[in-house]
């Protein structure tokens, strides 16, 4: 089980991989848009679980700036505006080569146009960043992606 | 050069300008035919309002071209008038120029030709996606230019907009319109996106890229708008533009991501390409010159603008190849110097 | 800005062909391909190869455009009704209104027992099935018809597509087309070709007139939003109808014109283009898939955006789709919701018919009961009337079937 800081126990890993197992192109699909439901009905029919399941959709609605304006504000993120998503950064990152899901182009590039659902997939990983800087000496743009790793990871630490 | 034919420049825009700028500096009288009842070409039709990478106004780039042709002694100048015919042999060609008002036709001698029609902005209405000339407020890059020289950028219903899209390659790079790339509409657009932010500096710019082709020095443009100016870039394509009624709903594909995006905005602008025009098609065919598949004038080699392949007929401008107002004032100049070769040799 | 140009009508729709024509350089059966095929069929016709059942005078036929600007016949009299398995099985109310709408209309139509099911979804759904069964179904449908003197009208949006795409296959590869023939030869039958494929809703678009002449119910304050199936108008766009006076000929003018016609307001929304989610293996494989896009991706934007009383579509698939995944959002707590009827079902309410012995509308998941009072329709009336009449059955009255008009 992964605590929260509000302590509340959420769902585990496991579990969240199992929502949805019956839909023929899981794989496909982020368990957060799976709306899996124990127990269904409506007007008497009993519609629980895969009967009722809905998946969300994904479609981005809007381009929310907020959290690009407050990496902004921190020393380490002060630069991030100029990243063009070249890619040099995850090109050489130790890190990435061993853990794909830390990707900071991506993580720049959610951060930047404000992609709520890909910020909450990715958020926890940019604690596996490991501050070895090759990322801020490759970038073309001098945008110091090791700063707004830093910048993200004070940032999403106090809930932002 | 007395004696000898003038030299006639079919069309003066950038290079058209340029070459009988050039040839009546250098002596050699000059026979200017324009379509139009203005000179400067695409500049003037659409009004451009400064020119990419410094914000140069295009005033002072065509302004003393248009004023050597016009006040210049050996500069016949013959607008709203279209060259009909063409025969004979070099030094001596036999061209009928016709007025499109009057219809009224002369007969006049010419020793050579330069050829500078020029290009057409793509028409967006061909590609129904975007909407444009059926919803308000979806312009392309030719249209704000004129904005921006009245230095009023407003929605159709008045307003200033504060959200607007620039959507990159329309009618560029596509099978369905035009298979090219246009060279110079990425650093056009991004030109324009700054001189929006400065007029309008609470809008919220988005460009919406394939690619940014900010070739040479015009790459600052794109640095800029991102360090200095704050512009938003969207790698993706745009696949419906709807009107809701009130806004305009952008709905397209943001490729990094690999998600669908559906955003609404106040305005959107498309950088509409460039295509070989109406008056390029008629010259190929009057003068009898080689067009590539799309329709722009082939020279023999595709490096070298000016040859034509026809002996005393060259070719400048973007109706070779599409290039910007720089580039085509060179070509002009380049097709100019073949002409001064060319009379230098018949005089002898 | 002198040089920007008023966009007339005309233009609009020149602009929306002439890009279509350019990307249908690109897929095969577009329109240029498309007019081949069907240059090639006259071709084979008079070298003796096929028999190609004409469009001919007895038919009655009226002639619309298709997205060319090709002009498409549609015959109006004298039917051979290409039934949808999903139709009769999960709306029967949307064929019986069009057999009615016809028996009103003094239209004669054959409802015969001779059809197999045309395997489409089968084909669509699973990819079961191959070019040359499909083939030889679609061609033995269309023998029984010819053999009755009757022109078939195809009820099914997606039975509509597949014949497109087989007898395009079958005209354009002649393997194809002599193993069809000797499967055909094996049931005593050969190869007759439709000289048109035409779908139900064209038949509509072509009698609206005559239909909104009939009109017993007021639906001017009824706001209506269009669906139009993909498998009418993206599928081989070449052949589908358009209409200039209908939506400037942008947009496919089957159902929106008969909403017209019948004096509805017709409703834009943004996501007019989209699927219905019904897909075509997605409601077999990805059903949560499918629900949840039918529900977010059309039926609430269309709430939202417009306030629609009803969405109108003509395709079993979209009908089932739109309506039934309602339910499940429903349940779960959203709001939005809209009744889902097909266009003959629209129009037969219009005319007067009967909500539920003809129009069957208690097989709908979501409530017409507001659409029907803003039409001035007592269904509470009519529900009675049902009972007693389920009741008078049960005790062996004969039910009521719609008899065609003779045939002559």
């Amino acid at each position: 089980m992964r605590k929260t800081h509000e302590g509340d126990a959420r769902v585990s890993e496991k579990e969240e991989k199992e929502k949805g197992r019956f839909i023929f192109e899981r794989g496909y699909i982020d368990s957060e848009r799976i709306i899996e439901p124990e127990k269904l009905e409506l007007g008497g029919v009993d519609m629980s679980g895969r009967w009722g399941t809905l998946v969300l959709p994904r479609t981005i609605e809007q381009f929310d700036h907020t959290l690009f304006e407050e990496v902004k504000k921190l020393p380490g993120g002060k630069n991030i505006h100029r990243c063009w998503q070249c890619g040099n950064c995850t090109a050489v990152c130790p890190v990435a080569h061993a853990h794909p899901e830390f990707n900071p182009r991506y993580l720049i590039h959610i951060t930047k146009m404000g992609y709520k659902t890909e910020i909450k997939k990715f958020k926890e990983y940019v604690y596996l960043c490991s501050g070895c800087g090759r990322c801020s000496v490759a970038c073309p743009r001098d945008v110091d992606p090791k700063g707004v790793m830093s910048a993200l990871s004070i940032l999403f630490q106090r809930g932002v | 050069m007395i004696g000898l034919n003038p030299v006639l420049v079919v069309g003066a825009g950038p290079a058209g300008l340029s070459a009988a700028c050039d040839l009546s500096q250098a002596g050699v009288r000059v026979l200017l035919v324009e379509r139009r009842e203005e000179l400067g070409g695409a500049p003037a039709r659409w009004k451009y309002h400064t020119l990419a990478p410094d914000f140069v106004p295009v005033s002072r780039v065509l302004g003393p071209l248009i004023e050597q042709v016009t006040k210049s002694e050996l500069v016949e100048v013959k607008k709203g008038c279209v060259v009909e015919s063409f025969r004979g042999s070099v030094g001596d060609f036999e061209v009928r120029i016709t007025e499109l008002k009057t219809r009224r036709s002369e007969t006049r001698r010419v020793s050579c030709v330069v050829v500078a029609t020029g290009f057409e902005h793509f028409d967006a209405r061909v590609d129904p996606r975007y909407g444009y000339g059926r919803v308000p407020d979806v312009i392309g890059i030719n249209e704000l230019e004129a904005m921006l020289s009245q230095g009023r950028v407003v929605k159709r219903d008045g307003s200033a907009p504060k959200r607007i899209a620039f959507v990159f390659c329309v009618g560029s790079r596509d099978r369905s319109t035009n298979p090219w790339c246009c060279t110079v509409c990425c650093g056009v657009s991004i030109k324009q996106a700054i001189e929006l932010k400065r007029i309008l500096p609470d809008s919220q710019i988005y460009m919406i890229y394939m690619d940014v082709r900010t070739t040479g020095l015009w790459e600052k443009l794109y640095w800029d708008s991102m360090e200095k100016f704050g512009i938003n870039y969207i790698r993706g394509r745009v696949g419906e533009v709807y009107h809701t009624g009130q806004k305009l709903l952008v709905k397209g594909e943001d490729t990094l991501v690999r998600g669908p995006f559906e955003a609404l905005f106040d305005m959107v602008v498309l950088a509409v390409g460039m295509e070989p025009g109406e008056g390029t098609r008629q010259a190929a065919s009057i003068f009898g010159l080689n067009t590539n598949e799309y329709g722009f004038l082939l020279p023999r080699t595709p490096n070298i603008h000016y040859d034509s392949g026809r002996e005393g007929v060259y070719l400048a401008g973007s109706c070779v190849a599409p290039m910007s107002v720089e580039e085509a004032i060179s070509d002009g100049s380049a097709a100019a110097m073949q002409c001064v070769k060319l009379m230098k040799v018949m005089r002898a | 800005m002198d040089e920007r140009l008023e966009i007339t009508k005309e233009d609009e729709r020149l602009f929306e062909r002439l890009a279509s024509e350019r990307r249908a350089k690109l897929a095969m059966g577009t329109v240029e391909d498309y007019l081949r095929m069907l240059q090639k069929m006259r071709e084979l016709e008079q070298k003796g190869e096929i028999t190609v059942h004409h469009v001919t005078e007895e038919y009655q036929p009226v002639n619309v455009t298709t997205l060319s600007g090709r002009l498409k016949k549609i015959p109006t009299v004298k039917l051979w009704q290409h039934k949808s398995c999903g139709q009769c099985g999960h709306i029967p109310g949307y064929v019986s209104s069009l057999y009615w709408i016809m028996s009103e209309l003094n239209v004669p139509y054959i409802d015969d027992t001779n059809q197999t099911s045309c395997t489409a979804w089968n084909y669509y759904g699973s990819g079961t099935s191959n070019s040359v069964a499909l083939t030889a179904v679609f061609l033995r449908n269309m023998h029984v018809a010819w053999e009755k003197r009757a022109y078939p009208l195809i009820h099914c949006g997606t039975s509509y597509g597949d014949y497109k795409e087989c007898r395009f296959l079958l005209i354009t590869n002649s393997e194809i087309r002599e193993r069809v023939r000797a499967i055909l030869k094996k049931i005593d039958r050969d190869i007759v070709v439709p000289e048109e494929l035409v779908h139900y809703s064209e038949w509509l678009h072509v009698m609206r007139f005559e239909i909104a002449q009939r009109k017993k119910f007021d639906v001017s304050q009824v706001k209506v939003a269009v669906h139009a199936a993909c498998h009418t108008y993206k599928l081989m766009a070449e052949d589908f109808t358009y209409d200039e006076s209908v939506l400037g000929g942008v947009k496919p003018a089957p159902t929106s014109s008969i909403a017209l016609a019948l004096g509805a307001k017709l409703v834009e929304y943004s996501n007019w283009y989209d699927c219905c989610g019904f897909g075509f293996r997605h409601i077999l494989t990805e059903r949560e898939i499918s629900r949840s896009f039918a529900y977010f991706r059309k039926i609430r934007p269309i709430v939202n955006e417009t306030r629609a009383d009803v969405l109108l579509t003509h395709d079993t698939g979209c009908v089932t789709t739109l309506d039934k995944s309602q339910v499940v959002p429903l349940a779960h707590g959203y709001k939005e919701s809209i009744p889902v009827l097909s266009d003959s079902q629209f129009a037969a309410l219009a005319m007067g018919a009967h909500p539920f012995l003809v129009c069957q509308l208690h097989w709908h998941v979501t409530d017409w009961s507001a659409l029907l009072s803003k039409m001035g329709i007592d269904w509470q009336k009519a529900k009675e009337e049902y009972k007693a009449y389920l009741e008078r059955v049960k005790k062996g009255e004969k039910p009521y079937l719609i008899k065609p008009p003779p045939f002559g």
